[in-house]
Formats: C-alpha cells, structure tokens, sequence
C-alpha cells in the first residue's frame, strides 16, 4: 500500500489454485476501423477458419444499428461468434475479443499463445485501426456469501453489512492502468449442474488509447493486466478462502 | 434516458432480481463506472451541450462522414479528455466549442479573457494550437498536454 493503491497485493502469487473459482475470462481489443463492419467477419473469418470453423450470429446482431448506437454500452458488444474447442473469438464493429470456455480456465501459457496467434491473423486481416482500449477481464464464481472472505465489504455506521444481497463495483487506477472491480454475493450462473446462485468476484483491467497500441505493445499489456488481476485476487481474499483453494508456489 | 435491456447474448452470470436495475426512470441514466468520470468532466467543463456533442461525434460519425471524414481517433479524444482535466476556461466568456475534424481529430475553440479565439485540435499524434492574441501556433506531443493546457487557459 506504500503507493497509495488500496489493496496489498502477496509477493508471492501461486501458480496453480484447485479448485479454479474461474467461470471465464475475457481479452478484448476495443478499436476503430476505416473498413464498414459488413466486410469484417469475412476478413477476419478468413484468416482464422482453420482452428475456428464454426461461427454463430450473436442476438443483438438482430438489432437495428440505429437504436445500438444509441446506448455506448450496446455499441461495444460484439455481433459475431467464433468457435473452437478452448476459445471463443467474438467480433463487433468496434471490438474483439478471446474468450475461454464457460469454466474452463486453460492456463495464462495457453491465453498468451492463443492471443499471441490471434493478433497475428488480426494484422493480416486488416481491419483493426487505431486501438481505443486494451482490457484483461476475469469472472470468479464462488458458493456463499463472498464477502465475508474479502478484505472489501459495505459497511453502515461502521458495521459490516451481512446477510444481505449486496453489489459493489468500484473503480481503481494504478499508473496507466485502470480496474474495476465488482463483487457481488447476489449472481446466478450457468453451470453444468445447472444454474447455481452465489457471489462473483468480476476484475476488468485495461489501458486506454493512449498507452497501448495492439500490434504493438499489446500482447505485453494483455500480460500485464492478467498480472495485476492475479495480485489482486490474492490481495482481496483472506487467508482462510486461499487455504480452500489449495495453492501451490512455484 | 435510460438503457434498453433487449438479451444481447448469454453472460457469464446475472444478479439476482433484488440488485438488477429497478424499473427505468425516464429522467436517470447511470453512467457506465469506467465513464462516469469522463461524463462529469465534459459537463463541467463544457456543458450540456459539449457533452452531446462529444456523444455524438463517438458514436455516430464513422469512416467516411461528410465526405472522406475520418472516424474520432481514441487518442485524439483521450488527449482532448487530458487536456480538458487541466484546462480553466474564463467563466464571464461562453462555453467552448468543440468539432469533429476531417482526419478524425477532436478541436476546442474558446475565448480568452479578452475575447481572444484559441484554438486546439487534438489528433492521433498530439495537439496544435493556435492564440489569435500573440498569432502563436504549434503543436505539442501527449506528454505535453497538461503543460499546454495551463499555458493557453489560464
């Protein structure tokens, strides 16, 4: 905390959790174009058929550009899905994104060579501008109330709030990085038993415009906001949850 | 104004009814969290109408406007964000202006204390300016936009 940034992330981080509270997470490029987006998903399906053959039209691709652009929020999402068998490429007029499979966390070393791979086919294809933000973002899924096994909670009249459905979200800058970070002991999710309620722990960490380039510091700043998600996961959670997730340190 | 909530694609989880957003209120609109600075920002400093004016020039004008306009470079805007934390405009002259450029830059015009224009036109590489009070013009890099900032709006 010596830097002012209000969460004391561990020198030491594991290397390996079990069980992974992760249910995914998400590398997304929001950018500008000079191409329409009608002629994206083909320059970009053609560079990556091979290992995506399968794609699917995502529901707000229904929707009338003109109300989309009516709400930012909506402008950003992506239309388009590419599927293979780890990952997930999505695509919109102003975005792309790598995402793992719902609770199927492959490991960092797998995300980097697949992004490593994908920002290789991304400058072949041609269509990405200028980069407008560059974002790491990991969901975590726990049973129960997670705030009783964060170091983060509400309070009222100095007093923990318990046993109520409770959302915080907040956002955090850290040199050129920014973070926000939600938790939330009110989620449902999707799981293979079915949907299941609990709390999520939900950090997005970006860059903007300004300090990152996507073919050229981006696979860097892509690692270096997993990095710091990484800390300040381990910096969030008490002692006792992290005994629960089996640690192992290199 | 507030957001429509048509199902946009399978999240990875949803809140439980007690914390999803209450029913819409015609006169709220919650700013995004990682926008919500910016929003303040751009009201403070240049009103009401600045703020939809900037709205507009990020979501409606693409490659291609007007005639062979460009679309508003993310580093023009977050340079003109950089430089607007800084800057004071005189409060007895109007509210500065702010256009959309051809090569999809982002240009502040105001009045200085003496009715002076000054003139700042972000782009994807820096800013250039202009002071009609001493015909001085120039161009400063990223790094130097809070400095230039302080020089033409104190």
């Amino acid at each position: 905390m010596s830097d002012g940034f209000p969460i004391q992330i561990p020198d030491r981080l594991p290397v390996h959790i079990d069980p992974c509270p992760i249910v995914q997470a998400i590398f997304e490029t929001r950018f500008v174009s000079p191409q329409p987006w009608a002629t994206m998903p083909g320059l970009l399906f053609a560079q990556i058929r091979e290992k995506y053959p399968e794609q699917k039209t995502l529901p707000m691709a229904q929707l009338p550009e003109e109300l989309r652009r009516q709400d930012p929020a909506l402008l950003i999402l992506p239309l388009i899905q590419f599927l293979s068998d780890n990952f997930l490429i999505q695509l919109g007029p102003r975005v792309v994104s790598l995402v793992t499979r719902p609770n199927a966390y492959p490991g960092w070393s797998a995300i980097a060579q697949e992004l490593n791979w994908l920002l290789e086919r991304l400058k072949v294809a041609g269509f990405v501008g200028e980069t407008e933000r560059l974002s790491s973002r990991y969901i975590d899924f726990f049973g129960g109330d997670i705030f009783t096994a964060l170091r983060l909670g509400l309070q009222i009249n100095d007093q923990p709030l318990r046993g109520t459905q409770t959302d915080v979200t907040t956002i955090l800058r850290r040199d050129a990085m920014s973070i926000r970070l939600q938790a939330t002991n009110g989620a449902i999710v999707a799981t293979k038993e079915g949907p299941t309620s609990g709390s999520v722990l939900d950090l997005d960490a970006w860059f903007g415009s300004l300090d990152v380039d996507l073919f050229g510091n981006g696979l860097a700043r892509f690692a270096e906001a997993h990095h710091a998600i990484k800390g300040l996961f381990f910096g969030l959670i008490k002692p006792e949850l992290l005994s629960k997730l089996n640690p192992t340190y290199e | 104004m507030t957001t429509l909530s048509l199902p946009t694609k399978s999240p990875a989880y949803t809140l439980e009814e007690g914390l999803r957003e209450p029913a819409a209120a015609s006169s709220v609109r919650r700013g995004a969290p990682d926008e919500w600075a910016r929003e303040e920002l751009l009201l403070r400093k240049l009103g009401p109408k600045g703020w939809g004016r900037v709205y507009q020039f990020r979501n409606y004008y693409e490659s291609g406007w007007g005639d062979k306009g460009r679309v508003l470079s993310p580093r023009a805007l977050d340079a003109f964000f950089r430089f607007l934390e800084e800057a004071t405009f005189p409060a007895a002259k109007s509210t500065p202006s702010v256009f959309l450029t051809d090569r999809g830059g982002i240009e502040l015009c105001w009045e200085d204390r003496n009715g002076k224009s000054m003139q700042v036109e972000f782009t994807g590489t820096g800013a250039e300016f202009y002071k009609a009070a001493t015909d001085e013009e120039g161009s400063v890099a990223f790094d130097g936009l809070g400095q230039l900032s302080h020089r033409l709006s104190a």
